[in-house]
């Protein structure tokens, strides 16, 4: 009973309640498979009490973060009385258990649009499907978010600064549905595997799988814009854990969806759909077991923590590496498959090489981050850097480019070379064309050009596709083109962006121009924190030609937690971004603090203090413990103009009122210097010089990033093309179950 | 043309680009050591320590962050330059890992880029009772 004495009972009960009503929902499934048509009925309707029951403790847990009820553990580790509202539902998924929690509430409504659109298939692909929202409920229900402390705070710990960002308040709940719309394809290959009926599930989960692609396309999209626009170290992609652990799901997702196109056109994929769903989603598992168990915790920036699930991780992990395992050899022999017919020079030869390329960059991802693991055994663990990702993707992206090129021309029934050069003549003289330009522009790097030209090949062939077909009215057909053009436009804004921007550290003295290349950076003033706006600093940023801006880098202090927070200031140009990001802020405020025997420097001015005088007017410490008025003398060094001489600066304290006094001590070369506070504990003396001419500091990098705005403009194309390739292929599905071919 | 000659041309991209993959992965690895390790080390490695109170400071003539990371076993020290930007609540780091390599001339161990671990970053920390 102590147990339940620790539990917000109202949203603890309905868990247990989706755990009774998922599980009844399995049985009522596993009674129609067996045979009981009627059960079907009770399956539904547990699944829809099951669905209501997640609702209800996900709403108690948002009241409780609204209520900023203390008393509950998870609500006072991410909440605080001073957290504006909308960042109680950053709040919601700022944990481990309210992101588990959000991961199960899509998963679950996911579910009910998949009961509806699983056809005769419902059975089995409901069953498998519960059985992976039942590995979240049990983490749930283990590491209960209702959890109560056995005393109420008045106050929570708050909100990680770094999360208060309207990017982080939409960003994590988006990857989470592409996390949770993976398992739909993997429960669809799983039933039909166990119900050895092979034909119809590919056509049926194509959709879904499009739909988790975009999504989490979205998500990453979102992830890296958010790194770029806050965090300040200028890049949108670090190769860190945490990132890669949604890149692997999602190339795997873009394979699967190739593979599925395959199946659909060709007959082919067959048997390697199935894998190629189980990898998507156990690769969501595998990262989740990454970035969650703690066993990168000295490797990832996002230093996640292992809060006692890393066994039941593990656990999960092996039940959905095993029981796929299990239905892919005993029965991926017996899927019927076409023979590889096609010719060379065809689109199936090429799409399979595609396919196999983007695996292997999944796979080598994959085993990059692992690599702590792997190496584990070895005499001491490492990681690898950002270097061997840029290194072994420079081969991948330069053959995915030149196949993004070549696909477009080539036909299934497949081609003379001489024909596929014929068609090939417009797209490739605008790739050479673009090639010679950027080579007079920057470009040196014999490999670079090759690149250029590939990844413009690939722009420019595609684009004729996706034009044509605009010109016959069948834009629907085009999404694939469409992506591929994005494909090709993100691999020219990376290659833009990241080995060729230019980078300076630079100090700048308040309201001294100071020039860069050809700007010149004028830091004008610090401006205080408003209602609406942090601590800023502003730069003016003359680009030459009377084209003027102002920069707004921020620095500021989180209240609660005393960190230093950043942001820096993006300047959106057509072919570049000036990235401006704070590094220090000196505000020339004359001002020390000094531990005993260390040294400061203000203004031109040395300060050593050497200890604390308590002889100065009686005897401290007597004076102290009688309660009389105390003097403290500060003994300090001060060097100036080359010659040092000793101060003495005091500090006088009367503890029947509280009142201080700190008489100024002169500086022999001019200038005043005052004891402004003690710090007993440290034995540190905290210090204030007047009239000696110290002017504000700023510290920035200014980076420009060349074509950055491909990067994020590419993606946007690669995901409109999918957006318009999954609404044909839902419209495909409609009506291929209208006219009962699916069945 | 051969499909045989395809297949085992593909097999042979394939197998150059496992081993390149491979290389790429031992040359761009780097291990944790202890500090005396890294010392020795003539390659990139990544050490770990508690950041030493009020040793940050930020040279301006070297545009570079320069700290003291102590080893929280041994109480070993070592010198650390980074030129990066400098992480958000870096000041209040309970734990630092820095990746970079020794410079043996300047004695110092020079940072690519800096793991910083804070208190309740992303987790909060276990707390069951409190006064």
């Amino acid at each position: 009973m102590t147990y339940l004495s620790h539990l917000y009972l109202p949203g603890a009960l309905a868990l247990w309640c989706a755990l009774l009503f998922a599980i009844a929902a399995i049985w009522g499934y596993s009674l129609v498979l067996r045979g009981d048509a009627s059960a079907v009925i009770f399956a539904r309707r547990a699944y829809n009490f099951f669905a209501l029951s997640v609702l209800l403790a996900a709403a108690v847990l948002i009241l409780l973060l609204l209520m900023r009820d203390f008393r509950i553990e998870y609500v006072y580790q991410y909440s605080g009385m001073d957290l504006p509202g909308h960042y109680q539902f950053a709040a919601f998924w700022a944990g481990q258990k309210g992101s588990f929690m959000i991961w199960l509430v899509w998963g679950t409504l996911l579910g009910v649009g998949l009961k509806r659109a699983a056809g005769k298939a419902e059975p089995s692909v409901m069953g498998f499907y519960l059985l992976t929202l039942l590995g979240l409920l049990f983490i749930l229900v283990r590491e209960n978010p209702f959890t109560m402390l056995t005393q109420t705070p008045l106050d929570g710990q708050g909100l990680n600064p770094l999360l208060q960002d309207d990017w982080m308040v939409i960003h994590p709940p988006i990857m989470f549905i592409g996390y949770a719309a993976s398992a739909i394809p993997f429960a669809f290959a799983m039933a039909a595997l166990w119900r050895r009926d092979y034909d119809g599930w590919a056509a049926r989960a194509f959709p879904w799988a499009l739909g988790g692609f975009l999504v989490l396309g979205t998500a990453i999209l979102m992830g890296g814009y958010w790194a770029y626009k806050t965090l300040g170290w200028g890049g949108y992609w670090g190769w860190d854990p945490v990132e890669n652990a949604s890149l692997i799901p999602w190339l795997f997702g873009t394979v699967m969806i190739h593979g599925l196109h395959m199946e659909r056109t060709r007959g082919r994929y067959r048997r390697a759909n199935y894998v190629l769903a189980a990898l998507t989603y156990v690769s969501v598992l595998y990262g989740t077991f990454l970035t969650r168990s703690g066993v990168l915790a000295d490797f990832s920036v996002h230093s996640f923590v292992d809060f006692g699930i890393a066994g039941y991780l593990i656990g999960l992990l092996a039940v959905f590496i095993l029981l796929p395992a299990y239905l892919l050899i005993s029965r991926l022999p017996k899927v019927p498959t076409n023979r590889n017919e096609d010719p060379f020079l065809s689109r199936g030869t090429f799409l399979v090489l595609s396919t196999i390329t983007v695996l292997a960059a999944a796979l080598v991802i994959a085993a990059g981050t692992s690599a702590p693991i792997l190496t584990r055994f070895m005499k001491s663990p490492s990681q690898v850097g950002p270097e061997f990702y840029n290194r072994v993707n420079l081969p991948i992206a330069l053959l995915v480019a030149f196949l993004l090129g070549l696909v477009p021309f080539l036909t299934w029934r497949g081609e003379a070379l001489t024909e596929v050069l014929k068609k090939l003549r417009l797209s490739a003289g605008l790739a050479l064309a673009v090639t010679v330009l950027s080579a007079v522009a920057a470009v040196r790097d014999p490999l670079y050009l090759v690149f250029v030209f590939l990844a413009t090949l690939a722009v420019a062939s595609n684009l004729e596709k996706v034009v044509r077909k605009w010109r016959a009215h069948s834009l629907s057909g085009a999404g694939g083109y469409l992506a591929h053009v994005g494909v090709g436009v993100i691999l020219l804004g990376i290659l833009a962006s990241s080995a060729y921007d230019q980078s300076t550290k630079v100090t700048l003295e308040q309201g001294v121009p100071r020039k860069l290349g050809d700007m010149t950076l004028t830091f004008t003033r610090y401006l205080a924190r408003t209602a609406s706006e942090k601590e800023r600093l502003e730069i003016r940023v003359d680009r030459g030609h009377g084209s003027t801006y102002l920069a707004y880098p921020k620095m500021f202090m989180n209240d609660r937690t005393r960190q230093l927070m950043v942001n820096p200031d993006v300047h959106s140009l057509a072919l570049k971004d000036l990235y401006i990001s704070p590094i220090e802020y000196d505000p020339g405020q004359p001002r020390l603090e000094l531990a005993k025997g260390k040294t400061g420097t203000v203004g031109g001015l040395e300060v050593r203090f050497v200890k604390f005088d308590l002889q100065v007017e009686g005897n401290a410490m007597a004076q102290m413990a009688a309660g009389k008025p105390v003097t403290i003398g500060a003994d300090l060094e001060v060097t100036q103009g080359g010659i040092t001489r000793p101060v003495k600066a005091l500090y006088r304290m009367n503890p029947a009122d509280g009142r201080v006094e700190t008489p100024p001590a002169a500086l022999p070369g001019g200038g005043r210097i005052v004891v402004s506070g003690i710090n007993a504990s440290s034995g540190a003396v905290r210090l204030d010089v007047s009239g000696v001419s110290n002017p504000a500091r700023l510290s920035v990098d200014v980076t420009k990033k060349p074509l950055i705005n491909l990067v994020w403009g590419g993606l946007y194309v690669v995901l409109l093309g999918g957006i318009l390739a999954a609404i044909k292929r839902v419209r495909e599905v409609r009506i291929r179950a209208s006219i009962g071919e699916l069945e | 043309m051969n499909k045989k000659i395809l297949y085992v041309l593909g097999g042979l991209v394939l197998l150059a680009f496992v081993g390149f993959s491979l290389s790429s992965f031992t040359k761009a690895m780097t291990p944790y050591v202890s500090y005396e390790q890294a010392r020795s080390a003539n390659r990139m490695v990544q050490i770990a320590g508690a950041l030493e109170k009020g040793s940050s400071s930020y040279v301006r003539e070297q545009e570079a962050l320069l700290f003291t990371l102590k080893e929280p076993k041994t109480r070993e020290i070592l010198r650390v330059r980074y030129k990066g930007v400098k992480p958000a609540n870096f000041e209040d780091a309970i734990s630092v890992v820095a990746i970079g390599q020794y410079d043996e001339a300047a004695k110092e161990f020079q940072a690519n880029k800096l793991l910083v671990k804070c208190p309740s970053k992303y987790q909060g920390a276990e707390v069951r009772t409190y006064s």
